[in-house]
């Protein structure tokens, strides 16, 4: 369907992810699509962002807005040379500038579905009590919402990558490979998108005092290194 | 009815031969696409190929004059081996800025040069026509695409060591990584070993298991790679198992201090 970048009813089209449509765009249109892919992670992560930090401070909403569609941005790129190396390897016969343009709609259609879903996200960040007294880090409240927010992005996330995975499929012609393809990038976004979110804490809440954009504190330590520790003192 | 134009009396028809499935990319010997056959011409061209057409770099090799070819594999792999090496000196710092990229680039080409005769002795066992010459450009071609592939992981790889303080981590995840880019690059060797006409490959599944302890045993005689370090070879000589299990260990009584 040749429908403009720019026309707001692209976003039906993107989300629908034709195969033979994508593939066109990713041959022929290619700095439109950046375009548009940039403006939807910053767009629907910026505000599923600000929701999460609304909860605590509007200063944590505009910090969080801005990280979170850091931590996508940061992992596509840091990812790039290697998603581009392992599609060949793996099969599928794409270039580099192909490979990360995937990657980027994968994360561009993960966004505007947590952008959609940034309501509900708020309607359950309103309902949930402040931090008082009565209700502290460990209350099921404060456990709830940090499951919903979490539940939400791991479904977008998994909804974005499989959009894409017929495109692949057609590409590669062979559905085989799509998924092992498919698998490997989702394992080194993973990889990295957790330390890249590690490392840009505070979302929700920062424990340590007022909202700071990243808290010196934070920039030690791995995501791997704690949840083995976490693991180390549970077993042994 | 034209009179000048009789039906031609019927003539047996010759039976239709099986046609054969067109080869799948994967079965293909090394030169049989006209692609494969286009030379490689400069490094660039090298690293394309090798991602993207590795039968390209299979039958290069093959053919005469194939050195330049096989000292660009060379020389892309000690140059990606000296980059990732930078990247693994980020942790500690200081003299492991050189220190690190010399001895992973230097290991790595002592630990395929150690292991290039019993490649070659295992070729010839296992009835494969590669000559010696031929073997050691697939190994530099092994070892390119490995560090290649580990520049791939330099960014996750650079991040980490800029976050975390624990050597222990940060050594496991180079071997995990490099661990993985070996798996590609020893896939292209053995889908080179395969068309070389060889009948078996218990050599050169023996051969890779050789392979990855040579290597892994380097990384415990030029310790410490990746933690700060006082000396450029280690004063004692250890069995990496061992030094692996001291280093755990070590790791467990600071955790519960």
């Amino acid at each position: 369907m040749n429908v403009s970048l720019i026309n707001p009813r692209f976003v039906s089209v993107f989300l629908r992810a034709d195969a033979a449509t994508v593939y066109e765009w990713i041959n022929h249109r290619q700095s439109q699509l950046i375009g548009f892919c940039l403006a939807a992670i910053i767009v629907g992560a910026g505000t599923y962002g600000a929701v999460m930090g609304f909860w605590s401070a509007p200063l944590q909403a505009l910090y969080a807005g801005i990280k979170l569609p850091l931590v996508i941005l940061l992992t596509t790129l840091g990812n790039g040379l290697l998603n581009g190396m392992l599609a060949p390897l793996l099969g599928l016969n794409a270039g580099f500038r192909q490979c990360l343009l995937v990657v980027l709609m994968t994360f561009a259609i993960a966004c505007i579905i947590l952008g959609a879903l940034s309501p509900v996200a708020l309607f359950v960040v309103w309902n949930t009590p402040p931090l008082t007294s009565g209700t502290h880090a460990t209350s099921p409240e404060y456990g709830f919402l940090q499951l919903t927010l979490a539940l939400f992005v791991g479904y977008a996330g998994i909804v974005g990558n499989l959009r894409l995975l017929p495109v692949l499929a057609q590409w590669a012609s062979n559905l085989h490979i799509a998924r092992r393809v498919l698998l490997a990038w989702l394992v080194g976004n993973l990889f990295l998108g957790s330390q890249i979110c590690w490392l840009l804490r505070p979302f929700i809440w920062d424990p340590d005092g007022p909202p700071q954009f990243i808290g010196r504190q934070y920039l030690h330590g791995s995501f791997y290194e704690t949840v083995f520790e976490a693991m180390r003192r549970l077993i042994f | 009815m034209n009179e000048t134009n009789p039906t031609p009396p019927p003539f047996p028809t010759p039976p239709i031969p099986p046609v054969a499935p067109p080869p799948s990319p994967t079965s293909r010997a090394p030169g049989d696409a006209p692609e494969d056959r286009a030379p490689i011409t400069g490094p660039i061209t090298a690293i394309e190929a090798i991602l993207r057409q590795p039968r390209r770099v299979m039958y290069q090799l093959r053919q005469p004059g194939s050195g330049a070819l096989m000292f660009y594999l060379m020389l892309i792999a000690i140059l990606c081996a000296v980059i990732y090496g930078v990247v693994v000196g980020t942790f500690a710092g200081k003299e492991q800025y050189w220190i690190a990229p010399v001895k992973i680039a230097g290991g790595m080409m002592v630990s395929a040069l150690i292991c290039l005769p019993s490649l070659y002795i295992f070729a010839c066992l296992s009835g494969s026509q590669a000559r010696l010459a031929e073997i050691f450009g697939l190994v530099m071609g092994m070892l390119m695409l490995t560090t290649i592939l580990l520049i791939g992981f330099a960014p996750v790889a650079w991040l980490f060591s800029q976050s975390t303080e624990s050597v222990n981590w940060m050594g496991t995840l180079h071997l995990v990584f490099w661990f993985i880019a070996a798996i590609f690059g020893l896939r292209f060797l053995n889908t080179a070993f395969s068309h070389s006409q060889a009948k078996s490959n218990a050599g050169f599944n023996t051969w890779i298991v050789i392979f990855m302890l040579v290597v892994v045993q380097m990384t415990t005689a030029l310790r410490p790679i990746v933690g700060p370090t006082d000396t450029f070879f280690p004063k004692e000589k250890k069995f990496f198992l061992s030094y692996w299990t001291d280093c755990l260990r070590e790791s467990a009584e600071r955790g519960n201090r």
